[in-house]
């Protein structure tokens, strides 16, 4: 597909239980700002049911026109034949979402409809004299590559964490309803959903992390992070090896397999600093790194290190920080 | 039952790529190439099927000669054929244009062995440009069912059910046969070659295959960066922790963390 007059941009809005993720806010205000210099407009699609809540939340966030398009449940192709058949009506130059599993399930797919290219785990969109430039990181992100996408429209799903929400109350917009007749032909459907999760981890959102690594030594220990996390309000995180140890559940990975985190204060403990984790949180305001070993990585980018045992050292943090709390 | 498994050969993920500040490319001469983690998954997986469920286990990567090695090492560890698609410039493709390869492929090994594939596995990205799309784009182009992130596939009654992950618990998908899975990371390892199965690889041929019509890539790299660096702040030591975490805390205080 070449449109010469493709213009504005389209965000896939995911929602759960009738809400919208806030990946897909996020994107909307960023494309607001994209959109607006360029005098184009936001258009947000939400494909589920009872969505007008959601729909006022996306025009908050940035979008000019949402599109709300009634569906009662999941399934992979008929979203993705859907997103295709409205990027085909409205011709927009560049299709946004986050890099949900959803989201990067049907990105690949429409752009392959649309015979143009995606690109994943986008961190920065910048617009250089007209072209979309996305960045995205190689190698578990120790060297980062800028590409354009030569085919119309430019598909790119979104790192979570990239870009920040603004709610604006006074936005207005547009709620168009569409009808989008998609043949009833699945090939691979859904049969059970299953939530293992006992608790919603929130750590894209969290103000303060506290993250335990293979350093925890043990479960028992793990639950020293979680204690630290507790006296500072903050959300627990997670190494792949401690997933791995099973010493706390997966949602709680933070690293380029798990979530992207810009938390105000991050506190490291028992992390030596491989390049999946620190590429997940290396955005955050303020980074404290407990560690045994002084040649750890993660002193590299800490701005306080404490070389010592952390068995020891958490609790006298958690200690100390409690202090703090209760002046 | 008939398996397909897509490899990618890319440079050792243990090892830290960092910018050649010269070249502006990454820098990796003397990096070990190997097996994608993810395909590796993925084979593990088709040779356990095999052995629940019987039928042969083929590989297919797109590359040069040098991914012949990949090929062999899959041979070692439970592929029973392995073919590679010549092509000398294969990073210069867009998933797009992998997945076209591999659709003929797909065609191609099918006529020469004589049969259909019943599953197609791939890894659910790979470890070095992790775009995550191959998979999709294969099906896609194949026009088979897909299911993406899986930890479970079992064949039952002419279809197959398939477990996937989710960032909550997971999925269970009903697919018809043949389709197409990404692996995700189960709760096995792969499997070590052992000496004999070594030396039977090495006897095997790696058979050579002709790419399809090439596709210009719609994704086009204008800037190749490391990361913004962060400076590193104070490293406090003491004899005791009492000590050392005084210090912190007034670092941490004067700096308004807390």
């Amino acid at each position: 597909m070449s449109h010469s007059d493709a213009k504005n941009i389209m965000v896939y809005v995911e929602t759960v239980s009738d809400t919208p993720l806030n990946g897909g806010l996020e994107i909307l205000t960023k494309a607001h700002k994209l959109a607006a210099a360029r005098g184009e407009e936001v258009i947000a699609v939400l494909i589920g049911s009872n969505l007008e809540h959601a729909a006022n939340t996306a025009i908050m966030a940035g979008a000019d026109k949402v599109i709300l398009v009634t569906k009662d449940n999941y399934e992979m192709e008929v979203y993705e034949a859907i997103l295709t058949r409205l990027a085909e009506k409205y011709k927009p130059s560049l299709i946004l979402s986050a890099g949900t599993l959803v989201g990067k399930d049907i990105l690949p797919l429409v752009a392959g409809n649309l015979t143009t290219g995606c690109a994943v785990d986008v961190m920065e969109i910048t617009d250089k004299d007209g072209n979309f430039v996305f960045t995205c990181p190689v190698y578990g992100g120790t060297v980062l590559n800028d590409l354009v996408i030569k085919g119309t429209p430019a598909v790119a799903a979104v790192r979570s964490g990239a870009f920040e929400k603004e709610l604006v109350v006074e936005r207005t917009g547009e709620i168009i309803k569409e009808q989008v007749g998609v043949e009833n032909t699945v090939r691979a459907k859904i049969v059970e959903v299953v939530n293992e999760m006992a608790e919603t981890v929130n750590l894209e959102e969290a103000q303060v992390i506290v993250s335990g690594g293979r350093g925890m030594g043990n479960k028992e220990n793990f639950r020293l992070v979680e204690e630290l996390a507790l006296a500072c309000h903050g959300v627990v995180g997670a190494t792949r090896p401690a997933i791995e140890a099973e010493w706390v559940p997966r949602s709680h990975q933070v690293g380029q397999s798990g979530k992207i985190v810009a938390p105000k204060l991050y506190i490291a403990c028992g992390i030596s600093g491989a390049t999946q984790h620190v590429s997940g949180m290396i955005g955050s305001g303020y980074i404290v790194a407990v560690n045994k070993d002084e040649d750890a990585p993660i002193f590299d980018i800490a701005d306080v290190g404490i070389v010592g045992d952390v068995v020891k050292v958490v609790p006298l943090l958690i200690e100390e920080i409690k202090k703090i709390q209760s002046l | 039952m008939e398996m397909l498994v897509c490899i990618k050969q890319v440079p050792d993920d243990s090892v830290e790529i960092s910018l050649d500040l010269g070249t502006k490319e990454p820098a990796l001469i003397g990096v070990t190439p190997v097996v994608n983690a993810f395909d590796t998954y993925a084979l593990e997986m088709a040779a356990r099927l095999k052995e629940t469920f019987g039928g042969e286990i083929t590989v297919v990567s797109v590359g040069n000669d040098e991914v012949k090695n990949s090929l062999k090492n899959c041979l070692a560890v439970g592929a029973d054929h392995a073919y590679l698609v010549k092509h000398e410039k294969s990073e210069s493709l867009d998933p797009c244009g992998i997945a076209n390869i591999l659709k003929k492929a797909v065609h191609d090994i099918e006529g020469e062995l004589e049969t259909k594939f019943d599953l197609i596995l791939c890894g659910k990205e790979s470890t070095d440009y992790a775009s995550s799309q191959v998979g999709l784009l294969l099906a896609s182009k194949l026009r088979l069912p897909v299911a993406t992130n899986i930890i479970k596939v079992e064949p039952m009654d002419g279809i197959m059910r398939i477990k996937q992950e989710t960032e909550e618990g997971y999925r269970s998908i009903e697919a018809k046969t043949p389709c197409v899975v990404t692996v995700q990371k189960p709760d096995y390892d792969p499997r070590y070659p052992t000496i004999k199965s070594k030396m039977a690889a090495r006897k095997k041929e790696i058979k050579e295959l002709s790419p399809s019509e090439e596709v210009s890539s719609m994704l086009e790299v204008i800037r190749v960066f490391e990361p913004a660096k962060r400076v590193a702040g104070i490293k406090l030591k003491a004899d005791n922790e009492q000590e050392v975490v005084a210090q912190a805390m007034s670092v941490m205080t004067a700096a308004k963390v807390f």
